[in-house]
Formats: C-alpha cells, sequence, structure tokens
C-alpha cells in the first residue's frame, strides 16, 4: 500500500514542489494545508502515515502544531521543512519528536531520501 | 520538463508579487507602530518564504536580500533590535529593491544589483552604521510624487467570465428582438437606436469571447513530460516537436480537449509508434516522432496529433467492421478507406482487444469522439499503413456563438451548426436515383444518401423509413449536405433561410428527450428555433435506413 503523505507549509509554491516530488515517487498525497489550524485538522481527518511540516506557518509556528499532533497521533512520522536560518527551532522540533528535518530549497533526492528513511523508522514509538 | 518548470515559474511568480504587496503593507505599519507584532511576524514570514522560493528557483540575488531582511526582522522581533534610525530606510529599499527583482524576473529581464543593499543589511545585522547613498536618501518630494504600479494584468476565475458570456447571450437574443420590433414599428429613430444597440452587442460579444482566449500552448506545454513518461513506460524512443502555440481558443474549449488530447498522445506512443527494434526492421529512424500542432482555419482552430509510426490497417478495421455487424460486408467492400476508419470511432469498436492488436489503435476513441462532437466540433483520422496516422480536432474558437444555416421545414425554423455542413444544393429530379430503397444524389462525384428530413424527425420510432420512391419527388429539391464522422448525408428541406450567428441554449426537458436537436435558439422575430444536432441525426440515419 501506497504511503499517506499530508502537506503543511503555507507557500503554495513548495506545497505543489514537494507534492509532485512526493506523488512522481509514488506516494499518495492526501492533503496540503497551508496554516496550523488546517494542518490540525487535516492531520486528524487524513491520519497519515508522514506529514511534512514546515517551521514558520503564519498562525501559529510549527513547532505548536508539531505538538499538537504528538499528543493525537504519537505514531505519525514528521519531516520537518525550513529554510536555513531557523536552526533552534529545528532542534526544538528534533527533540519534540519531529523524525527528520529537510532544509530548503531542497533537492528531490534529499526529500525523497529523508522521507523514506522516516517512513522505515518503525511503525510505532516503542518498536 | 519544460512543462513543470514553466508552471513553478508562474506559481512563484503569482506567490512572490503577493508577497511582495504584503511586505509592502506591513512595513507601512511598521512605520506607524514601529513594534507592531503581528507585522514583523508576517515581515518575517513573508521573507522566510520568499528566500526559500527564490532559492529554489535559482533566483539567488532575491534569495540573499530576504535571506538578510528576515534575519533583521526577526532580530526587531525578538526585541534585539529596534525599527527606527538609519535601518528605516535601508529596510523600505530592500522591500522596494524586493519589488524590482520580482518584476525583473516577471518580464525576463536582467535584476538588478543588489551589492550595497546587501553591504549595507549586512552592517545592520552586525549593529553598525549603514552607508546611505542616493538609493536610502529620503526625498520627500519624491516619495510624495512616487508613482504607484499597479500590474497590468488581472487574474480573473473563469466562472465569472462563463457568467459574462452568458449574458451576452442573452443580450444578444433580446437586441435581435428589439431590431426586429423596430422594423416592424417603423419608426426610423427607434430603428437608428436598435441599429446601434447592434453593433455595441456586436462588439462586446467579440470583446468578451476575445477576454477567455488562451494560448494552445499552456496546454501543448504540459506535453514534453507526458510524452517523457509514456515513451519510458511503454520503452519508446519518441521525440516530441510542438508548433502554433500561440494560436488562441477558448479556455473551456481547451479545458474540455485536454482528456481527449492526452488520449490521443498516449495511444499515437503506446500503439502508433514501434519500438525502436521494430522501426529499424522496417527501415525507419529508431526514433520515433510525435507532433502536436495547431493552426486556424477560417473561424475554426485545426489541433493535430501526427506520429510517424505503423499507421491504421484498413483492411483489418473493415473485416471487424463487418464482424461486429455494423455494415453489411457487400456495403463495407464500397466504403472509402476514410468511411472505413470512422468506424473507430464508433461506441465499443476500439475496445476491441484483436484490433487493438491488428490495427494497432488503442481504447477509447469513441469517448475522445464524445468529446469533441459535445463542443460541435469534429474529429478526422488520416493514416497510410506503416507510415503514420494523423488524427485532427476541428474546434470552434469559441462555445458561446455558433455560425448556423437556417432553414424552414413544414413553416418551422431550424437551424444547423455550420460546422457540420458541407453543402446546399438545389437538385431536380434528374439528378436523384433510386438504390435498393435508398435516395442518392450524385454530387461531385460522390453518392450521397439523402432523405427527406420531415421523415427522419416525424418517423415511426422503431422500424426503418420507408423505401424511398421516385415518384414522390417532384419539382426542385433544396438539400443540405452534412458530414459528420466522414460521413454524408443529404436533409431534403422547404427552404434556405439564411446564415446567422446563434446564440444555443439547452433545451428544457420533454425535448430533450427527442435528442435530435442540440438545443434552441430564439430568432429576433421572437419566434423559437430548434437547432439540428447533425451527429444524432447521422446515427439515427444509419439506424433507420431502408
Amino acid at each position: 500500500m501506497k504511503n499517506r503523505i499530508l502537506i503543511v507549509d503555507d507557500s503554495f509554491y513548495m506545497r505543489t514542489m514537494l507534492k509532485n516530488m512526493l506523488t512522481d515517487a509514488g506516494y499518495e498525497v492526501v492533503g496540503e494545508a497551508a496554516n496550523g489550524q488546517q494542518a490540525l485538522e487535516m492531520a486528524a481527518a487524513t491520519r497519515p502515515d508522514l506529514i511534512t511540516l514546515d517551521v514558520i506557518l503564519p498562525d501559529n509556528t510549527g513547532l505548536d502544531v508539531l505538538k499538537g499532533i504528538r499528543q493525537d497521533q504519537p505514531d505519525v512520522k514528521v519531516v520537518m521543512c525550513s529554510a536555513v536560518g531557523q536552526e533552534v527551532i529545528v532542534n526544538e522540533a528534533l527533540e519534540s519528536g519531529a523524525s527528520a528535518y529537510i532544509v530548503k530549497p531542497f533537492s528531490e533526492e534529499k526529500v525523497l531520501e529523508i522521507v523514506s528513511s522516516a517512513l522505515q523508522e518503525g511503525g510505532s514509538t516503542e518498536a | 520538463m519544460k512543462s513543470r518548470e514553466q508552471e513553478y515559474r508562474e506559481i512563484f511568480m503569482a506567490e512572490a508579487l503577493e508577497y511582495y504587496d504584503a511586505m509592502s503593507r506591513h512595513i507601512s505599519e511598521l512605520e506607524k507602530n514601529p513594534a507592531d507584532a503581528p507585522a514583523l511576524n508576517e515581515l518575517f514570514r513573508l521573507m522566510h518564504n520568499l528566500k526559500a522560493n527564490a532559492r529554489a528557483m535559482g533566483y539567488a540575488d532575491i534569495g540573499e536580500v530576504a535571506h538578510r531582511m528576515e534575519t533583521i526582522f526577526g532580530l526587531i522581533r525578538d526585541k534585539e533590535k529596534t525599527f527606527s534610525g538609519s535601518m528605516v530606510p535601508v529596510l523600505f529599499t530592500g522591500v522596494d529593491k524586493i519589488g524590482e527583482m520580482i518584476r525583473a524576473v516577471g518580464e525576463s529581464r536582467e535584476l538588478p544589483s543588489v551589492a550595497t543593499l546587501v553591504n549595507n543589511l549586512d552592517l545592520l545585522v552586525k549593529g553598525e552604521e549603514p552607508v546611505l547613498g542616493e538609493e536610502e536618501e529620503v526625498d520627500a518630494d519624491e516619495d510624495a510624487n512616487r508613482k504607484l504600479e499597479l500590474s497590468d494584468l488581472v487574474y480573473i476565475q473563469i466562472k465569472k467570465l462563463d457568467h459574462l458570456l452568458n449574458l451576452v447571450g442573452e443580450l444578444i437574443i433580446d437586441r435581435d428582438r428589439i431590431l426586429t420590433l423596430s422594423q416592424e414599428i417603423g419608426s426610423p429613430a427607434l430603428q437608428t437606436a436598435a441599429t446601434h444597440l447592434f453593433r455595441i452587442a456586436d462588439e462586446l460579444q467579440y470583446s468578451v469571447m476575445d477576454a477567455r482566449l488562451v494560448n494552445v500552448g499552456s496546454l501543448f506545454n504540459k506535453f514534453p513530460r507526458v510524452v517523457r513518461d509514456v515513451a519510458t513506460a511503454e520503452q519508446k524512443d519518441v521525440e516530441l516537436t510542438i508548433s502554433g502555440e500561440d494560436i488562441q481558443i477558448d479556455r473551456n474549449i481547451l479545458q474540455i480537449i485536454t482528456d481527449a488530447l492526452l488520449h490521443l498522445v498516449r495511444n499515437a506512443i503506446g500503439h502508433g509508434i514501434e519500438t525502436p527494434e521494430d522501426r529499424v526492421k522496417a527501415g525507419k529512424p529508431a526514433q520515433g516522432k510525435l507532433a502536436l500542432s495547431a493552426q486556424t482555419e477560417r473561424d475554426d482552430v485545426l489541433i493535430q496529433v501526427t506520429d510517424d509510426g505503423k499507421g491504421i490497417d484498413v483492411e483489418s478495421v473493415r473485416r471487424k467492421a463487418v464482424e461486429r455487424g455494423l455494415v453489411s460486408a457487400e456495403a463495407a467492400g464500397l466504403l472509402d478507406p476514410g468511411a472505413v476508419r470512422a468506424f473507430l470511432f464508433e461506441p465499443g469498436f476500439s475496445m476491441a482487444k484483436e484490433v487493438t492488436e491488428i490495427s494497432g489503435r488503442g481504447v477509447g476513441l469513441d469517448v475522445v469522439k464524445l468529446a469533441i462532437d459535445s463542443l460541435g466540433g469534429q474529429l478526422r483520422v488520416e493514416s497510410v499503413l506503416g507510415q503514420g496516422t494523423t488524427f485532427t480536432l476541428v474546434l470552434p474558437t469559441s462555445i458561446a456563438v455558433k455560425g448556423a444555416l437556417l432553414f424552414e421545414l413544414e413553416e418551422s425554423s431550424y437551424a444547423i451548426p455550420l460546422m457540420h455542413t458541407d453543402l446546399v444544393v438545389a437538385l431536380w429530379p434528374d439528378d436523384l436515383h433510386v438504390v435498393g430503397g435508398m435516395l442518392l444524389a450524385h454530387v461531385f462525384g460522390d453518392n450521397i444518401p439523402v432523405v427527406p428530413l420531415r421523415a427522419l424527425l416525424h418517423g415511426s420510432e422503431d422500424g426503418p423509413l420507408p423505401a424511398a420512391n421516385k415518384e414522390d419527388i417532384t419539382g426542385r429539391q433544396n438539400i443540405i449536405i452534412v458530414n459528420y464522422n466522414n460521413r454524408r448525408l443529404g436533409l431534403i428541406v422547404d427552404r434556405f433561410l439564411r446564415q446567422q450567428d446563434i446564440v444555443i441554449k439547452p433545451m428544457s426537458k420533454p425535448l430533450d428527450m427527442i435528442d435530435l436537436f442540440g438545443g434552441v435558439t430564439l430568432l429576433g422575430n421572437g419566434q423559437v428555433c430548434l437547432v439540428l444536432d447533425v451527429p444524432a441525426l447521422t446515427r439515427l440515419f444509419l439506424a433507420k435506413r431502408p
């Protein structure tokens, strides 16, 4: 079965690029959220296997979204996306349970490599 | 890959311009209230996004400026710096420069130099005094006189244009009505006003139609990627050439033919073009050629998909058509290759697996045909066995208004779209012959079946048409020769009226069930006029011919 991915990014450009990369690689993109509120709603509604999460969002930071999703779905893999300059937040995100982070601008190979290794981390946190 | 890059570029531009507008707004808010937290957060976020997007697009300078601006707005937000002093003009210049750079990208111009700005932003980050030059000089006069630049382009939802076009359609009908009334009433003043209204409405109609036109290239340019993907999957080597990208067509028509074109291109690669080995064996270059082209012909747009693959085997299609009972063996033998290839568009015909293998043509051409029919267009196919196939889509430029021929039958007016009208002739009984119960007209070296339209419209629901009798034909016969799917058919009508642009409206339910009419139009005299659906008429004739 195809792995299901939710994309969270406030830039339509970034979402389009990520969606194309992931779809071309055979993943199913189950939704695209443009802000934190949407991200939480769509994560709850679609129960994805993995979420790509932008660090900076219009309504709240990606960090808050990460924590919100973690409470609800402890097993979902989260890959943080950020342009350089936000390393502090990214470190905090990794400590809060994100699987990995991708630095924008990203290459297709890098994205796919990180997404696939995050998905292989094991089915649950206990594993 | 070109298509996707172009798509990315368009999205980047649209979003970057949006960001720039928002940045300009927020930095002005900051000038009023230097600690405006929401404005600072937004500026930070917008710079961050612009930086990431610009770098992904390879616009390094935009990325450099946005990166430094992001850092500074971050520092102000975190209260490590304040928006004051020499920082203010530098940041304003930064936003201006970003706008300039984005516009330069949009116009494919060289980007302006940002060395001074970048240097100043670096100094600000380090907490040093920037070097203010001409760029940052606060010239109150100049600022006050600064011209506001608005884009010359507006983006508009197609829904709004659809609505506009519908309104124009209504207007045209009322206009014709008023013009006719003014002639009946005979008031010169009213006639002058009506004539003026006629001209204005005409111009309005063409302006609205024009606003809906897009370049065929916006669809064609998606195909390099499709061709690459399909060719890879099918293990074919295909070179795609595209021409006529700047031909313009109604956006909704382009939308409707998207799947059809995708289908034809997939078919051409999957079933038309041979594998490199087979091509070499057949004495062809290993790399197959596929061409997508557009051109205008009178008021129509022609879109062609041409491959140099193995072509269509007419004889196997002919055999299949007989086997499937679509035509008698005797009649099939007489059909010319064009008429035989037309069977490929019969519903379900091309679904047959054997045909796919034998003729080298894939599934679902009937679906393509239906899409083109729904637009009142024509689909043609030419093919030379062993050399290749060309599919031609003949499409109207606009969906709203169609050229039509008006005629009279039993004192009612009918219209028939010009797209399906080949010829209008008046023939005497001597020009008509009865062969096997069917009336044939010999026109331009072609034997065309002829049928009185009233027999088709009023005939009993089932059972064949009554056999033609030469003695029933007396006097001059007015015949409209229609063409659908390579089949010509002559329709005998009472009287030709005129040629006119009509606005076709869908019909209400009860009449709709008759299915022989594509819609109705209102004439200037207020009379309702039924618009004949030539594909449906042709099918009915084929089913009921004696």
